[in-house]
């Protein structure tokens, strides 16, 4: 794993298991792992794992996370997020950084902006000594 | 002042009588001796605790087994008292937990007084530090055989339903779960039933194959849910059991309520003596 991906593993303080359907707001200050369904609203501090063969119905608000099942809605990542071969995102992605491997599947816009722009903070415009740097 | 409330439980007599003879010369030896009170048919632990309220006492502590200490927890209605327990039971689950697993682990637990705020779990007018089981019996998987243990764990998979933090509902179809605040065992995961971290661990158990059951009946049987494939683990501070109705909870066996039932969370409400070897 890169040097910036590999904070992103850790053990899952949550674990939704493969035959389980959640219906709600799921919160939690630790990691999330989700191999079953859920619908409503992933929010967690940390990252979020979302196994093969699962399927969320709901947007994801975490630190960091690894997409290796279907999502339908939206992905608010400060930190990094990873599409796995498996992984189908239908929504839109705001993240730091992002890896999309073989064979994902992603349906949406894309944002990349500094951490505070993804927390809600406007993204301060390049200065003048930036735009001549560019030019 | 130290209130001891001595319960004969299911003890004979004479083991009973032996246990409480060894206790008072240790607790006389580490000069800790106190008020002590027999429960009888005519004095309940509740009117124990509430006797040791009107004296004064800021120490309660059931020598006894679980269900005396269960009971006592049950009694305190609020009264804030420094809580210990010195185990009169040889396979006692609250005295591994704690640290104390005998008569002299016990007094010399009280005696050094280590004090530890640890949370009260709370269903239906009971109160626990350990753990609830539905549909698995980890107690029964520990002394049953391998036929046993594979006829117990290919039970027919029961559709349960739960509400979690009046946040979400979980529905699975599955074998049953632990509601846990702590365990008798240290588990690989030290998040996992911390009885002082304000939370309570729900572990669901999914369908096992015959090769499963086999590999993980002891696991099973530990209460360690978290390390056997697909299990469901859910941290949080409320718990709704709202289906199947009419499916009992456990606490060691004995049913302490039945589906639907809420389980809550009181963070850091009991003051606790514990032992060196606690197992958090």
């Amino acid at each position: 794993m890169d040097k910036d991906f590999a904070n992103v593993e850790g053990p899952a303080e949550t674990i939704v298991g493969p035959s389980v359907k959640i219906q709600g707001d799921l919160n939690s200050e630790g990691n999330i792992n989700i191999e079953g369904q859920v619908t409503g609203k992933v929010i967690t501090s940390q990252s979020v794992f979302v196994k093969e063969g699962a399927k969320i119905t709901a947007d994801i608000s975490a630190s960091n996370a690894v997409v290796g099942g279907e999502i339908l809605g939206n992905l608010k990542i400060t930190g990094h997020l990873i599409l796995q071969p498996s992984a189908k995102v239908s929504g839109d992605i705001a993240c730091l950084t992002l890896r999309v491997e073989d064979g994902a599947q992603f349906t949406g816009k894309c944002n990349m902006k500094a951490a505070s722009a993804i927390n809600g903070k406007k993204t301060p415009p390049p200065s003048d000594l930036e735009l001549e740097a560019e030019e | 002042m130290h209130y001891y409330i001595f319960d004969q439980g299911n003890l004979p007599v004479e083991k009973f009588e032996q246990l409480q003879t060894e206790a008072a010369g240790l607790m006389a030896e580490f000069k800790i001796s106190g008020e002590a009170a027999r429960v009888t048919p005519l004095r309940s632990i509740s009117d124990l605790v509430d006797t040791a309220s009107q004296r004064g006492a800021k120490t309660l502590v059931a020598c006894g087994s679980d269900d005396t200490f269960n009971l006592m927890l049950a009694a305190l209605k609020g009264r804030d008292f420094v809580l210990g327990f010195i185990p009169f039971d040889e396979n006692s689950y609250l005295a591994k937990i704690l640290g104390v697993d005998s008569v002299q682990a016990g007094v010399k637990a009280i005696a050094a007084r280590r004090l530890l705020k640890i949370d009260l779990a709370k269903i239906a007018g009971n109160y626990f530090v350990s753990f609830l089981e539905f549909g698995v019996m980890s107690h029964k998987l520990k002394t049953t055989g391998l036929f046993s243990s594979l006829q117990l764990l290919s039970v027919e998979l029961k559709n349960i339903q739960i509400r979690i933090d009046d946040s979400y509902d979980l529905n699975l179809k599955a074998l049953g779960g632990l509601i846990v605040n702590s365990r008798a065992l240290s588990a690989k995961s030290k998040t996992i039933a911390n009885p002082t971290d304000g939370n309570l661990d729900l572990l669901i158990l999914e369908k096992l194959s015959k090769l499963q059951i086999l590999k993980y009946r002891k696991t099973i049987a530990e209460g360690f849910l978290e390390e056997v494939p697909k299990t469901t683990v859910i941290k949080c501070k409320k718990i709704a059991l709202l289906e199947p109705r009419g499916a009992n909870l456990t606490m060691l066996g004995r049913i302490v309520a039945k589906f639907p039932a809420t389980v809550e969370i009181i963070p850091q409400r009991l003051r606790m003596i514990v032992g060196k070897n606690r197992t958090f």
